[in-house]
């Protein structure tokens, strides 16, 4: 495939070719296109209206055992060579300050194109049409005159990489994302309080094109949203005490995230992250023998789910897209790896190795961590809890840097009386440790309320980096949980 | 291999040229930096990179676009340009846009240090050698990182606006820690490396990873604490996100709304943004080319007006202060070199004069519960100490907060001598001393 006048095959291979040439026992490269667009409108005005675009090559080498890595927006041959020498130099300067040798997993080595799936292109789409549905959407949010803030915005990426090895792998990949949201701020007085849809934080993102923001039918929710928003304003505070908790897909999501996706990042159990993220309450002694939730809890790391955003065809070392248990019945079964640290282990990458862009390495990500359905309906869920709170959709989160104990806020929850919904609350939040929480899971809705939410904005790493995740999620229920009311 | 500021505005002026608009202005910003992580006593990591982008804001009547690229040739800024014109011609107008702001009087802040640009590999590892040594003789395990950085800032629009600058620093951070939880933490940041110990750096974080061994638990309740300048920064930069940006200011959202002239916090504590403060390593103009002015934020305990960029600035009839943030901005203008006015007391005689109380070395996972009422929450990490009769004794389990914190700052016991630098986190870097907090 041709860009500009660089045939990136033949470029790819003179950098690998230049590593080799300099003592590289392996590297590789990555050739990253990006392209984004964000539209953001608040409160009638547009905010965001951006283009953007960014296109460079990153080269990893391993020389005397340790990593270097070096970058370059100058697809040129006198750039190539420039950053292989300077990756190798680097990877030099980390060898005199190393433990042991660097090892990686054996990989089976692949070449190929592969292109996700989507129907609409979101970068063809006129901008007039997309400026319009969000405006449309602004209108009937603002209509309650209570509504002081709106918040409706679409994020579009394009990514086309090419991955090459020294081992002779040579992988292009072509993906399209997209994602929408809505929210509104009520505010009378002190009083401000905010509801969202399809859920916080700028909305759901699929590994799809438009057609996934018009599915999203961003209007039709918009009447709903803002009545809620308003209706927080007077409602009572969320009652306190230890309490039955069910909780809203999105907010599930964000739940295993934090206390799942988060501590089974490999690199995170070894110490590589502790300065910055923390470290992880899962240390190897616990794979296999601990007990992570109740039976009812089984949670897969699943990059085969391709128009999840944690789905592709391989990970940026090569490795295939697979699907894997992190947690089977309750116990703690499985990792996020990569090449090195599987070696750790004896055993194979499961492929979660991720790079946000051309001048960032990859690290452990998240692929698509998934809470696996159960056998309930949302309604046979309800009508079986006599007493108990549902809260929906992320306000605050915070979790400490073993990801045992949390406190997570939710924008809204209604009291459940007697298997039914009542009165609404406002600032709930709930908290606990972990292995406390899920092992009070009882009960996950079915596969009809199981949804795929993706996530766009996972930092992890230093420089920062920001993967693109995702987490199937049903609505569950949850014994025993601390619910207490945001001050 | 970083754009030169000559060069950086030669491109500004052409993109700004390039763009078939009532109006534009185009800011090229290159960054030139290198990166050495380790964990487990040794470098697991070790990066270097260097970019370019050039950001395109196309104004057509009362209507902007934005569009941005990392190709600087003549074909990626004519792309560019076209992408933000056409942005801007489907964008709904703004009455409230004031237009781009006309040139102002500017002097020049020098901020480059080539020595920190001269921080090389080679050397970088020589320093994360020398702060490993402190913990590894301890039997403990360091983990953080060593940094350079180099930047080239470059604003120009159609006003006859231009101007250029670059800066450099160097950061070092170090997190050292033993099997049975206890750690400790230290960090570095300055405009050059004088004053760089990377020894000293690492025995830092290693005396207080010894200090924090065994750590027990501590009851849920209010304490009196010290609050190092590192916890002290988190909070900062969550006021000037939340509060200090004259855009919550003007949508009610921000804690400074009705209060400007009131009393909100003690009289002790006066919280400026000052890119010109000898420490600081800011760059000394905005995203629009605009001067950055010395803002006081809260004087003397009293709110003043918060920071603008030439949008608010005319929405809300105020002086534009210089903080405009790269345009598409959604979050409006936000201070970024955020100071505290020191106290008179040391930070080990704050510790001294309490009978009872805890040391906070830093906080972790921060996050926002109620933005009016500046409520957080978050964790402690990294060294957590109960205060007995004057020092540090027992090693205290990282412990939950949630906390109003104008009303921690109402209550304030004591304000350090020394500041330390710290940053860059999302407010920038903020200058600030010890705090004890009484409640």
């Amino acid at each position: 495939m041709l860009v500009g006048e660089i045939d990136r095959r033949a470029f790819c291979d003179t950098v690998l070719e230049r590593a080799k040439e300099l003592g590289a026992e392996y590297a590789d490269i990555r050739i990253v296109s990006r392209d984004e667009e964000h539209i953001d409108l608040r409160t009638g005005k547009v905010e965001t209206l951006q283009r953007e675009s960014s296109y460079g090559f990153g080269v990893r080498v391993i020389v005397d055992g340790a990593w270097g890595f070096s970058s370059s927006p100058r697809l040129t041959i006198e750039d190539g060579r420039r950053v292989a020498e300077e990756a190798v130099r680097i990877a030099r300067a980390s060898a005199s300050v190393k433990r042991k040798d660097v090892w990686l997993a054996p990989v089976d080595v692949h070449e190929g194109a592969f292109k996700s799936i989507f129907k609409i292109d979101p970068f063809d789409v006129p901008l007039e049409d997309k400026i319009g549905l969000l405006r449309d959407a602004d209108r009937v949010l603002r209509q309650n005159d209570k509504i002081k803030l709106t918040d409706c915005s679409m994020d579009f990426w394009k990514y086309d990489q090419v991955f090459a090895s020294t081992e002779g792998a040579y992988i292009e990949q072509f993906k399209i994302e997209s994602g929408a949201g809505v929210a509104a701020t009520a505010i009378e007085g002190a009083e401000v309080q905010k509801r969202s849809y399809p859920c916080a934080f700028g909305g759901d993102y699929a590994a799809a094109g438009y057609e996934f923001v018009e599915s999203l039918m961003l209007v039709d929710h918009c009447e709903e949203v803002a009545k809620q928003a308003v209706e927080l304003l007077s409602a009572p505070p969320c009652p306190t005490g230890e309490k039955t908790l069910i909780l809203e897909g999105s907010m599930l999501a964000l739940q295993v995230h934090e206390s799942c996706g988060h501590p089974i990042e490999l690199d995170r159990v070894f110490g590589t992250e502790a300065s910055y993220a923390g470290t992880s309450f899962l240390t190897m002694d616990k794979l296999n023998n601990f007990r992570y939730g109740s039976d009812e809890v089984n949670i897969t790391a699943d990059a085969t789910l391709k128009q999840g955003l944690g789905g592709f065809d391989f990970d940026d070392e090569g490795v295939p897209a697979q699907c894997v248990d992190i947690v089977k019945d309750g116990i703690f079964s499985g990792y996020l790896t990569s090449r090195e640290t599987a070696a750790e282990l004896g055993g194979t990458s499961m492929g979660a190795m991720r790079s946000d862009g051309w001048n960032r390495i990859p690290l452990i990500r998240m692929t698509n961590i998934n809470l696996l359905p159960g056998d309930w309906s949302f309604d046979e869920l309800i009508a079986d809890t006599p007493d108990g709170i549902y809260a929906a959709d992320v306000k605050s989160w915070s979790i400490d840097d073993k990801r045992l104990n949390f406190q997570f806020g939710t924008e809204i929850a209604w009291e459940i009386k007697d298997g039914s919904l009542g009165r609404v609350f406002k600032n709930p939040i709930y908290s606990s440790m972990t292995p406390a929480f899920w092992g009070g899971c009882d009960a996950i809705c079915n596969e009809r309320d199981w949804h795929l939410w993706g996530v766009p904005n996972c930092g992890k790493g230093e420089p920062m980096q920001v993967a693109h995740v995702a987490h199937g999620a049903a609505p569950a229920r949850f014994r025993n949980v601390q619910v207490g009311v945001g001050r | 291999m970083r754009l030169s500021e000559e060069r950086a505005a030669e491109l500004a002026r052409a993109a700004v040229a390039a763009t078939q608009a009532d109006a534009a202005e185009a800011i090229v910003s290159a960054s030139d930096s290198a990166l050495t992580r380790f964990a487990g006593n040794r470098i697991h990591q070790n990066v270097a990179e260097d970019d370019a982008q050039l950001t395109i804001r196309a104004v057509l009547g009362t209507k902007t676009g934005v569009a941005s690229t990392n190709r600087l040739d003549d074909e990626g800024r004519a792309t560019c340009a076209a992408a933000a014109v056409n942005a801007a011609r489907h964008a709904p107008e703004d009455p409230g846009f004031p237009g781009l702001p006309g040139d102002a009087p500017y002097e020049p802040l020098v901020r480059e240090h080539a020595e920190a640009l001269g921080f090389d590999a080679g050397r970088r590892a020589e320093a994360v050698r020398d702060i490993i040594a402190a913990s590894s003789s301890r039997s403990l395990t360091a983990a953080g990182t060593v940094a350079r950085n180099g930047y080239t800032l470059a604003v120009a629009n159609s006003l006859d606006v231009t101007r250029a600058t670059s800066s450099a620093d160097v950061r070092a951070t170090v997190l050292s820690m033993d099997d049975a939880g206890g750690s400790g933490w230290a960090s570095w940041l300055g405009a050059d490396l004088s004053g760089f110990s990377p020894r000293n750096l690492g025995e830092r974080a290693a005396t207080t990873a010894e200090r924090a061994k065994g750590p027990a638990s501590l009851e849920p309740g209010t304490y009196i604490v010290v609050l190092a300048p590192e916890a002290v920064s988190d909070l900062l930069d969550f006021m000037g996100y939340l509060g200090f940006g004259s855009k919550a200011f003007a949508e009610g959202g921000s804690f400074l709304v009705d209060k400007v002239g009131a009393t909100i916090v003690d009289e002790r504590i006066s919280i400026t943004d000052d890119v010109r403060s000898p420490q600081m390593i800011g760059l000394g103009f905005d995203f629009e080319g605009m001067p950055r002015q010395r803002v006081p934020l809260i004087e003397r305990g009293m709110a003043r007006e918060p920071v603008t960029d030439s949008y608010y600035a005319s929405k809300l009839g105020m002086p534009n202060t210089g903080h405009a943030l790269p345009a598409p901005n959604p979050y409006g203008p936000l201070p970024l070199n955020l100071t505290m006015d020191p106290g008179d007391v040391a930070e080990e005689d704050m510790i001294a004069s309490l009978g009872r109380g805890v040391y906070v070395t830093r906080f972790h996972y921060v996050n926002v519960e109620d933005p009016m009422k500046l409520v957080l929450t978050g964790m402690t990490r990294d060294g957590t100490f109960l205060i007995e009769n004057g020092r540090l004794t027992q090693s205290l389990k990282n412990l939950r907060f949630t906390q109003n914190v104008l009303e921690a700052f109402s209550h304030v016991g004591a304000i350090g001598a020394e500041r330390s630098l710290i940053g860059p986190g999302e407010g920038g870097a903020t200058l600030v001393p010890a705090l004890m907090l009484e409640r």
